[in-house]
């Protein structure tokens, strides 16, 4: 046996080792919880999901399908998501064990994880063998929507980002294009700041209104402090000083950001501020806004995927299908609002079959699935949903809508996450209503400034200043 | 059997010595006495104990913190905000509601063709759940897709934008409206039943005296219905006192907190929040308000006698 031929069949052997251990070790996340949990068999499961759509995953997909692989059953409990932090925290304080695992808004975790209501999953993750697959989910969400204090409390597992709509077929219209050229020496395309967006918006407007306008968001309070806190971090504006903890939203930045706000709502169509999530899909499915900004469903249903489902026989048919475009908000970096992390509770006496389901859940293979429903409301949050050669063929510009989804993940900014957030979210939320209202934008952020300060300081400065460094230092805390 | 029937045979030796022991009747009622206080006033001592506490979101603190809950009270602008903006919603809502009621129930006392259907579809309202009745009154008045605005736009002739649920100024009467719909049929129906009963012959008999309306009114009719009127301005009283879930479906509280009532901001500070003791606090700043005011109204309106 010559040298080359000894060379050859030790890589052979080589390569034949490597490829017994590679299957030795290709079981995936998934098939390993399908395998632990059937010593589970019998036993039921409570989960706790967001009524409606988002529902109808555990409901008709990822629930029956759990059952049948491993016998164990999956209660959903359906709670509106104004309500899901109440409902945890009155169950974790009422100790009885109802919910064995949670969807978790992953703002709320340090509140909740502080309280106890989380189980710790670090030990689950080593156990199962969960944690090759956990690297794979997109780094924002991953590094910065999983872990309290350096512990795991939840798997990400909603790419919730804010996507920048618009209509391509407008933006393109040689016309259009070339009118807006002429009054504003420079090509219509794309806003890549608020200033641009103005002039766009007010333009198509202009040219356009009352058959469409140039834009629309929702404006009911509980999405509009979602638009507030990207902007305002886009524009500059810190939440806090760092070093005193001292609100800093009622700064000029914020007082600017609050006042286009409002003068926006003047190119946008009439009774805006009454809009929520559905009065905005509606208005832009039916043609009559030319740019909005909202989560991903808004971009599948537009393209109508999922047109045919019964479930979805509430959003109206979209007129804009192939014409519309994808792109980041104004600014670059989208906020990552809201989004949902799989937890289990504390409280539950179910711990490892709970642990394994949303193991199931989360993984490469079932979160796939799950993303591609076209009733339920996943959206993509790991790396191989972005280039999954069956989600880029959905629908046509499946492929710019994909991107601009991974663009958003990787630019995107988290809610702010602090002790007691919701507390500071409520004020924003009545200081965008009193936006609405009429009342001046400086003395609104002042007293919200003010009213944040004493939240802190009955938290306590330390405490909160201690929590807010940790949020701060994260990637998604604030533009690089 | 009479009743001294009954007390020859309870004498006779063989029921005396059937008879039990002579707290069985006390016996008898006492589980009921006990689910009462276990339902009642157990969780009212609990509050009071959790009211001199910090239970919190974060801490479960369970030592005596005195009256520190009590002392904020007094320093929680919002919370006196909100009584304001309830006892405001009560003053407009009660009177305008009892004098519709009144004016329906005079109206609907003759007999007329279709008059129990016509009784029917008035009470209507008041058997949809309020936050239904609130949520059904949003989209009423949404600007895109409300009939209110539509109608509006309609009879003056050009577009109105009116945002019931957003502009400080149309708040309140979006709340008033929705109220009144729901609950005048209430009083409605309440002050027929009264209405119907008021004797006859009194009221021919001041007619023939030559008697007007008004001085009918106000010297026959209205003391005969006033034991039932009181209690109906009792009931519909406490209950604009409780308000809750027509604003919270309407406005949320908004614009800011400008239509928050006491029990929305309760809910908010318990439940939302989870400040528990001082919402226990709240509790019984309320129990305590409400319990003279009641009081007092009971006595003015003599229905204590």
């Amino acid at each position: 046996m010559g040298l080359l031929a000894k060379w050859a069949s030790m890589l052979a052997v080589t390569a034949f080792a490597m490829s017994a251990a590679t299957g030795a070790h290709a079981e995936s996340a998934a098939e390993r919880a399908v395998k632990e949990a059937q010593k589970y068999k019998g036993q039921t499961i409570t989960i706790v999901w967001e009524a409606g759509l988002q529902a109808l995953d555990p409901l008709n997909y990822s629930g029956p399908k759990w059952e049948k692989l491993t016998g164990i059953k999956v209660k959903v409990v359906e709670v509106a998501t104004a309500e899901m932090f109440t409902k945890i925290m009155q169950e974790y304080r009422a100790g009885t064990g109802a919910y064995d695992a949670l969807n978790v808004i992953p703002s709320w975790m340090p509140d909740l994880a502080q309280a106890g209501a989380l189980e710790n999953l670090d030990p689950y993750v080593e156990k199962y063998g969960f944690n090759d697959e956990l690297q794979k989910i997109a780094p924002t969400y991953r590094d910065n929507q999983m872990k309290v204090n350096d512990k795991i409390y939840g798997f990400p597992d909603d790419g919730d980002v804010f996507v920048f709509y618009y209509r391509k077929d407008i933006f393109e219209d040689p016309k259009t294009k070339e009118e807006f050229k002429a009054k504003f020496n420079r090509e219509l395309a794309v806003p890549k700041t608020w200033a641009e967006f103005d002039e766009i918006g007010q333009f198509l407007t202009d040219k356009y209104q009352p058959s469409m306008y140039g834009a629309a968001f929702f404006r009911q309070a509980p999405y509009a402090q979602f638009m507030f806190q990207e902007r305002f971090r886009n524009e500059g504006g810190k939440f806090f000083d760092a070093d005193t903890m001292k609100a800093t939203i009622n700064s000029d930045i914020g007082v600017k950001v609050f006042t286009d706000m409002r003068n926006e709502n003047k190119f946008m169509p009439p009774g805006v501020e009454q809009w929520g999530f559905t009065e905005n899909l509606a208005a832009f499915l039916a043609g009559q806004t030319a740019m909005t900004i909202s989560w991903p469903p808004y971009g599948r249903w537009a393209a109508g995927y999922g047109k045919d489902e019964e479930a979805l026989n509430w959003v109206p048919k979209s007129t804009i299908s192939g014409k519309v475009g994808y792109a980041l908000p104004p600014g670059g970096h989208p906020e990552l609002a809201a989004g949902f992390a799989l937890s289990v509770a504390s409280t539950s006496k179910n711990k490892d079959a709970a642990y394994l389901f949303i193991q199931w859940l989360n993984s490469e293979d079932t979160s796939l699935e799950r993303v591609k429903l076209p009733t339920a409301l996943r959206d993509p949050f790991r790396d191989s949903h972005f280039t999954d050669p069956g989600y880029l063929k959905l629908w046509p510009e499946a492929k710019e809508y994909l991107a601009a989804l991974e663009e958003g993940s990787k630019t995107g900014l988290l809610d702010l996450s602090l002790l007691q957030t919701d507390k500071y979210e409520e004020v924003l939320r009545q200081a965008i209503s009193k936006l609405w209202a009429g009342d001046d934008p400086k003395a609104i952020l002042d007293e919200a400034a003010s009213q944040w300060d004493a939240i802190t300081e009955k938290i306590g400065v330390d405490k909160q200043k201690a929590v807010y460094a940790n949020w701060a230092m994260k990637s998604g805390a604030y533009p690089k | 059997m009479t009743s001294e029937t009954v007390d020859r045979v309870l004498d006779t030796p063989v029921h005396r010595h059937r008879m039990p022991d002579r707290n069985f009747r006390l016996w008898l009622v006492f589980p009921a006495v006990l689910l009462l206080l276990l339902i009642g006033l157990f969780p009212l001592i609990y509050s009071l104990v959790i009211s001199f506490q910090n239970l919190t979101m974060l801490d479960q603190d369970t030592s005596f913190h005195g009256l520190m809950n009590y002392a904020q009270l007094f320093r929680d602008r919002r919370l006196w905000e909100a009584i304001l903006h309830t006892l405001l919603i009560t003053a407009v809502a009660l009177p305008l509601e009892l004098v519709l009621g009144l004016v329906m129930a005079q109206l609907f006392l003759d007999h007329m063709p279709g008059r129990q259907l016509f009784i029917a579809l008035i009470v209507l309202p008041t058997i949809i759940s309020p936050i239904v009745a609130g949520a059904t009154w949003r989209l009423m008045f949404d600007q895109r897709y409300g009939p209110v605005n539509q109608i509006i736009s309609w009879l003056t002739g050009q577009q109105q934008v009116l945002l019931w649920t957003v502009n400080p100024k149309l708040v309140y009467p979006a709340i008033l409206i929705c109220e009144i719909w729901q609950w005048t049929p209430f009083m409605f129906l309440i002050l027929l039943a009264a209405l119907s009963h008021v004797d006859r012959s009194q009221l021919e008999a001041a007619e023939l005296d030559g008697a007007r309306f008004p001085r009918i009114f106000f010297k026959i009719v209205l003391p005969a219905i006033w034991p039932v009127m009181a209690i109906a301005i009792l009931i519909r009283g406490v209950d604009l006192v409780r308000i809750f879930d027509v604003i919270w479906a309407l406005t949320g509280g908004g614009p800011g907190t400008m239509t928050e009532t006491i029990s929305i901001y309760t809910y908010i500070q318990g439940f939302q929040q989870f400040e528990s003791s001082y919402t226990a606090a709240i509790a019984f700043l309320i129990v305590a308000l409400m319990s003279i005011v009641v009081t007092w109204a009971i006595r003015r309106m003599g229905l204590a006698r």
